[in-house]
């Protein structure tokens, strides 16, 4: 156990060990592929209509089917004050939410202050010793997934992983332009980019578990709310 | 339940089967997930088409995964990610416990790994004098009792939540409440000092992208984003056979893993990590470590059978499925992997000698290959291992027996007269072993009362098939 581990050797090791045994299936495979008269599936069915709704309305719907709450509004000043109205709402509660953490998004600051809420701290992207103390977390996300009512988090183009995920509450703002049909499409959208970014992170519905006796129990580790505002205009 | 070991297989079923508690959660649980996942399954309408496109990837890579390896470490190490071998448990063990000791770390959060509990890593680091806080809500639990999984999606099933509450109070002095809700808020706070405190963050992998060198990790409760996001440097354990060929193979992954496991469409979160963060400003590790699993793996790739093993993506649906599990839960296997999976995992990695029953723990009733997503014949596989274990068997006095049994077998099976006569014969003698209507436990006889020991055996009936069709057509020709 004490000799010297050396990665080298154990990579050769693993790779001459992985082709070997690959070799000496070979002449098995052979006789697996003659035994094997699998009948091979019919081509790939074409994938279920997305019902009769727009993307928006079926975004919702499934956003809502995982316990999130999905506001649409129409126009920049809505937003604000649809965050406004969450904020103030959650005053009322045992949360208080006057400690606010937004990401670095362009424009995010302005947008809260907009909200004419009253709250005693907004911070943009408080680093992983501070985030704790936050009541609420506002970001915007790249994308949006209408067949899972899923949020697509590019931590490359904006800071969010911290904001989105610590405090208890998640505010997530999305264009209706952002909202793509389908997690195929999603993926692609990402792989279109140059390079994946070092963190992306799809988001659907408030933290879960159901580790006691299959109780379902919301807001575990991640956030125990998630609202997200659509604009319907952008 | 601590020490019970794959060897003791039979005596941990008994034991198993005694637990009527045990049995109650089981039954919940395996039912509940049963169904979600046939629902999740049918809501797609391409379900069969995903899983033969799923297994011809898994196939594909595991046919050439020396290179897809290659591609994937090539593409991750440009990214930042630095790579360790483990040829065997004890390697990666060591390997993690080199970097702990390298980066001084005194607190270790972990988020569940099947992959770090098949190499006992915990017990390992505890060993050096660090705290490893396991933080998934089931993992946390059974780290506080001092038990071991029992299940790949919901490790505590075989827990109450009145013995998680009592575990609770004893353990982290909350006053007793068996509300769930109050539980899982306990664990929370607890568990966010650890995060906060923790130098390193251990994670598993689901799936590692060749084409970007992206490592993929599914959850529901937060705690791996936690994990990999907030301490400075994340090592991730993944079994080298967790690779997939390109990103959009994803898509088929993704629409198969959760619904498989939870019956979820998509678990809540899905973290993608290539790599580490390219600025200090910006997101992501500072430092991420992977280390490559063999630990009997590439054993698994010589024969085109004990491959199939390797396809296997971990979501639990055959344990479910399997009217074993759904009886004795997953202690009574010994290891990690419990279930129809389990029976046959656990013998190639840890060797035939000493896991012999676990390839018999099946009726081969073929319910875990049906709700497969990958399509893995379990019980060809199992029937595989029962060749290994009989061919390596010693020729000994005792199986001189079966032998001649066999050959008188065979040639009343090949000679119709002198079947007919036999069966004729038994439905005479069976008189004296039948009570209401089936043969229960034999005494005396050995191949029969080894046979009715654990089963009902049903008797020959009054006439056979050929005889009720002689006297068929002997009717319709008067």
């Amino acid at each position: 156990m004490e000799n010297r581990y050396d990665n080298r050797a154990s990579r050769e090791s693993i790779f001459q060990s992985i082709r070997a045994n690959l070799a000496s299936s070979v002449s098995l495979d052979a006789i697996e592929h003659e035994l094997r008269h699998e009948k091979h599936s019919q081509p790939m069915a074409a994938p279920a209509p997305l019902l009769d709704l727009s993307l928006t309305a079926l975004f919702k719907a499934n956003l809502e089917s995982v316990d999130a709450h999905c506001v649409v509004v129409g126009s920049e000043t809505e937003v604000a004050n649809a965050v406004g109205e969450i904020i103030r709402k959650l005053q009322n509660t045992k949360l208080l939410a006057r400690r606010i953490a937004i990401s670095d998004a362009p424009g995010l600051e302005q947008l809260v202050k907009q909200s004419g809420c009253d709250v005693d701290e907004i911070a943009v992207t408080p680093s992983a010793s501070e985030v704790f103390r936050f009541d609420v977390g506002i970001s915007q996300v790249q994308a949006g997934i209408a067949e899972t009512g899923t949020l697509l988090l590019d931590s490359s183009r904006e800071r969010h992983r911290l904001v989105s995920l610590v405090p208890p509450v998640h505010i997530a703002l999305l264009d209706r332009s952002q909202i793509v049909g389908t997690l195929g499409e999603a993926l692609l959208l990402l792989r279109k980019s140059e390079q994946v970014s070092p963190i992306v992170t799809l988001v659907t519905g408030p933290s879960r578990t159901a580790d006691i006796e299959l109780t379902l129990a919301i807001g575990v580790h991640g956030p125990q709310e998630l609202f997200v505002i659509v604009n319907e205009s952008a | 339940m601590n020490h019970v070991t794959s060897e003791t297989f039979d005596e941990n079923a008994k034991a198993a089967l005694a637990d009527s508690q045990l049995r109650g959660a089981l039954r919940n649980a395996t039912s509940l997930f049963g169904q979600r996942r046939l629902a999740a399954a049918t809501s797609l309408n391409n379900w069969e088409d995903l899983r033969t496109q799923a297994r011809a990837i898994k196939d594909e890579v595991l046919l050439h995964l020396d290179q897809y390896l290659e591609k994937f470490v090539s593409n991750a190490e440009s990214r930042g990610a630095q790579f360790h071998w483990a040829r065997d448990a004890a390697e990666a063990n060591s390997i993690i416990c080199d970097l702990a000791k390298a980066h001084g770390a005194r607190t270790i959060v972990k988020s569940k790994s099947m992959t770090t509990e098949e190499t006992h890593l915990n017990v390992a680091l505890e060993s050096t004098g660090i705290q490893v806080v396991e933080t998934d809500l089931g993992e946390y639990i059974i780290q506080l009792a001092e038990e071991t999984p029992s299940h790949i999606i919901v490790p505590a099933i075989h827990k109450t939540k009145r013995q998680i509450a009592e575990l609770f109070t004893q353990e982290l002095g909350i006053p007793p409440t068996d509300d769930v809700a109050k539980l899982t808020s306990t664990a929370r706070e607890t568990l966010r000092d650890k995060f906060a405190a923790a130098d390193i963050g251990i994670s598993g992998v689901n799936f590692g992208i060749a084409e970007t060198g992206t490592i993929l990790i599914l959850e529901n409760e937060g705690n791996i984003r936690l994990t990999t996001s907030l301490p400075r440097v994340h090592i991730a354990v993944m079994g080298i056979e967790k690779v997939l060929p390109r990103f959009a193979d994803l898509d088929i992954f993704l629409k198969l893993l959760p619904r498989s496991g939870t019956g979820q469409r998509l678990t809540t979160y899905q973290s993608f990590i290539t790599g580490t963060k390219t600025d200090p400003d910006s997101e992501g590790p500072e430092e991420l470590h992977v280390v490559m699993l063999d630990n009997g793996r590439s054993r698994m790739l010589a024969h085109p059978v004990t491959r199939q093993s390797l396809a296997c993506i971990r979501c639990g649906a055959c344990l479910n499925a399997c009217p074993v599990y759904q009886q004795i839960g997953g202690h009574a296997y010994g290891s990690v992997y419990p279930g129809p999976i389990g029976a046959v995992i656990t013998p190639q990695l840890m060797g035939l000698e000493k896991t012999k029953q676990l390839p018999y723990a099946s009726s081969l009733c073929g319910a875990c290959r049906e709700v497969c997503p990958v399509k893995i014949d379990i019980p060809r596989l199992l029937l595989h291992l029962r060749g290994e274990i009989t061919e390596n068997a010693p020729p000994a006095k005792g199986r001189r027996g079966e032998r001649y049994a066999f050959k008188i077998w065979r040639s009343t099976m090949k000679r119709q007269w002198l079947y007919e006569l036999s069966a004729r014969v038994g439905r005479i003698f069976q008189g004296l072993v039948v009570k209401n209507g089936s043969i229960g436990k034999v005494k005396g006889i050995p191949p029969l009362s080894a046979w009715t020991g654990g089963r009902d055996l049903r008797p020959i009936e009054r006439e056979s098939f050929r005889e009720l069709w002689r006297k068929e057509l002997a009717h319709k020709k008067n």
